[in-house]
């Protein structure tokens, strides 16, 4: 039953992909409008997938890897709805939308059966250590975006190539306050989602630090995000150095995610 | 068709003739009831701005006689007849309904896809609302030119790309800023690219400017003409921390703003974006202070440079723009030729009517034994009948003028109907 509203709005996702991306080369309002519409339904959708899937299930629907690239699109797609109320920056959508759909045809690859979920996940921590992190890394991902569409607008503005592409790419301020606003929600919830897991290792495994390459790099990110909110809040940091070590921090935070379980042994893999 | 639009713009007469015919034809009301007054005019429109005054006329009758309009123009501007030759315009029919769509697009005017121009067409139909000298041909045809004018706007990019200094200067500071409201900015000297800049910013929200100069006395005047605020150029290095953006057009052999002064502000506004733009020959901010981070420094080559790309972009778009309006002009004429038939449609319908009046008394006698409803339903039945049979050859003819051939087809009906 929920799959067919995750099918749907898979489909729908696709659509205003497609919309988004043909609204840069036609240069029509409209069509963004029209995308932005589909966009909302497919988010509609996914929200009453993920809805279905969080009442009825007994485990933590969103920990597996699969679970939560879906459960970050959802964030994803949401806060740029939110985001394009605030700002008008439609063309965001366009950078937006693809990375959305990339994330839900991966996730639709495992979210088809059901995996068995390890003993060691059973707890009532495990949802909120998944759900603030992977939400945190959600707002982080749109920050890091933002903050590459940024360096780019910044660059061709510094070099006088303010015709074409740079027209298609919001203000630099717009992109600016997007990262500032990701990053401000994103750090509390990735700081509570570490406390959460750690409270939970120290259930399962006896300890709560275990110089895992896991825990490592989360906990590296987490400093440079701390080093970017202080700087933006106390040194009033903005635009290009912000910028930059945004997508520092998210290449840290990305690996911790991902690539550690390629290139490491971690306890923390399931 | 009738329509008549003449006038004189920006390419057709010198500025000296301008002034003087928009001085001479003055208050509002006045140049209406004038030409309206001009025999056989029966709507009227006219269109005053800095760059042209045209006057777009319904006269009524084809190949009526634009003697008089045309002395109208020439007695106001006070012309000589080899001037009024030279300067004056008198666009006909379709010829008179593309120039307006070209006016109303911005296509006519000195910068192309200026954005001013439609709110002044709107403004003087607005009046001429007011006033009463619009009838049917002239709402419809300037409602047209408005949907026109927005269709160039959406399917073209020819408005998006700033084609003056000034402009440019504009379009980038939101880019920059996203939106200008709630920015200051600072001007120093009293270039006349700055003030033209500055009045630009002030149409788009900038709501403080404060000037500066060496001559504090001409401070003190543009800061009175836009409403700003005049500072003492000893205080330059002191403000700068408190501006958005700087527009510097001093005469000044030496930078009058350095790296360290623009460098420091920056550190007293907390890194918030600056934006400067140096229209200054020689130049009078230090390039240097460019290469500092949320500093985004344009001297005047540089806004020259990104106003002749956008100029090569307009060009192309200018072209596109054209096809809108052909397609659009023959949009209206077919409109407009429609009604060339709407008055032997009017005849045929009231005959038509005459004719089931009249039947409907003749049967009264035998009628009058039959209930109401049974008689209503009778009146129905005859009217739709009717209406039915006259349907085909209506549309037919709205058709066939649309094709511009209802003459043959219209002195037919007039003959086989008696109209």
């Amino acid at each position: 039953m929920e799959m067919m509203f995750f099918r749907i709005a898979l489909v729908a996702y696709f659509v205003s992909t497609v919309g988004y991306v043909s609204s840069l080369f036609a240069g029509r309002v409209r069509v963004a409008k029209a995308s932005m519409w589909v966009l909302f339904l497919a988010f509609a959708l996914h929200t009453v997938y993920i809805a279905i899937q969080w009442t009825g299930a007994a485990s933590v629907p969103s920990a597996d890897i699969y679970g939560s690239l879906s459960f970050v699109a959802w964030v994803v797609s949401g806060a740029y709805l939110a985001f394009q109320t605030i700002t008008k920056t439609r063309v965001l959508g366009a950078f937006v939308s693809p990375a959305v759909l990339v994330m839900m045809i991966a996730a639709s690859a495992g979210l088809m059966d059901g995996a068995s979920i390890p003993s060691a996940l059973r707890g009532p921590w495990v949802p909120v250590h998944v759900v603030l992190l992977l939400a945190g890394g959600a707002l982080f991902a749109l920050a890091c975006l933002a903050g590459t569409m940024y360096l780019v607008q910044d660059n061709l503005i510094r070099n006088k190539k303010v015709r074409g592409f740079s027209s298609l790419l919001p203000s630099l301020r717009d992109l600016d306050r997007i990262n500032h606003i990701c990053i401000a929600w994103g750090f509390p919830l990735l700081t509570f989602g570490i406390i959460a897991g750690s409270i939970w290792a120290r259930t399962v495994w006896g300890s709560s630090w275990h110089w895992d390459p896991k825990q490592i790099f989360t906990a590296v990110s987490w400093v440079i995000y701390a080093i970017l909110v202080h700087q933006r809040l106390i040194i009033g940091w903005s635009g290009r150095k912000a910028a930059l070590l945004s997508i520092i921090a998210f290449a840290g935070l990305l690996f911790a995610f991902i690539g550690v379980n390629v290139f490491f042994v971690t306890m923390h893999s399931f | 068709m009738s329509i008549i639009l003449l006038g004189i713009n920006h390419r057709s007469a010198p500025l000296n003739i301008r002034e003087r015919l928009s001085l001479s034809c003055g208050e509002e009301g006045k140049v209406f009831e004038e030409l309206k007054n001009i025999p056989r005019v029966r709507e009227v429109m006219y269109l005053s701005t800095c760059n042209r005054v045209e006057a777009l006329v319904n006269m009524g009758e084809a190949g009526a006689d634009v003697e008089k309009l045309k002395a109208f123009i020439t007695s106001h501007g006070n012309l000589s007849p080899e001037e009024m030759e030279k300067c004056l315009y008198v666009y006909r029919d379709e010829d008179a309904v593309r120039h307006l769509f070209r006016v109303a697009s911005s296509l006519d005017s000195m910068i192309m896809g200026e954005p001013q121009i439609l709110g002044q067409v709107k403004e003087a139909y607005r009046l001429c609302v007011k006033q009463k000298t619009s009838g049917v041909i002239l709402n419809k045809l300037l409602h047209h030119a408005f949907s026109v004018a927005k269709r160039v706007r959406t399917e073209t990019t020819i408005a998006n790309n700033a084609v003056s200094v000034s402009f440019a200067a504009v379009k980038l500071a939101k880019k920059i800023f996203g939106t200008l409201d709630r920015k200051t900015v600072l001007l120093t000297g009293a270039g006349e690219m700055a003030q033209l800049a500055a009045r630009h910013l002030m149409d788009d929200g900038v709501d403080r400017i404060i000037f500066t100069n060496r001559t504090y006395e001409n401070a003190v005047r543009l800061a009175n003409d836009f409403h700003g605020l005049p500072v003492e150029f000893e205080l330059l290095g002191e403000k700068l921390g408190d501006v958005d953006m700087v527009i510097s057009s001093t005469g000044s052999t030496e930078y009058i703003i350095s790296r360290d002064m623009v460098a420091a502000a920056l550190r007293r506004r907390k890194n918030r974006l600056m934006f400067l733009i140096d229209v200054a020959v020689p130049r009078d901010i230090d390039p240097a202070a460019g290469e500092i981070d949320n500093v985004y420094l344009y001297d005047i080559d540089d806004l020259q440079g990104v106003v002749d790309e956008n100029m090569e972009t307009r060009l192309g778009e200018a072209r596109k723009a054209e096809a809108i309006i052909d397609e659009e002009v023959a949009g209206f004429s077919g409109w407009y030729a429609t009604l060339e038939v709407v008055p032997t449609i009017v005849d045929l319908k009231s005959k038509a009517g005459d004719i089931i009046k009249e039947e409907m008394e003749k049967s009264h006698s035998w009628m009058k034994d039959l209930g109401g409803e049974e008689r209503e339903n009778i009146d129905i039945l005859v009217n739709s009948v009717v209406n039915k049979i006259l349907h085909d050859p209506v549309v037919g003819l709205k058709e066939e003028s649309r094709n511009g051939g209802a003459d043959s087809y219209v002195a037919a009906i007039k003959k086989l109907f008696r109209l």
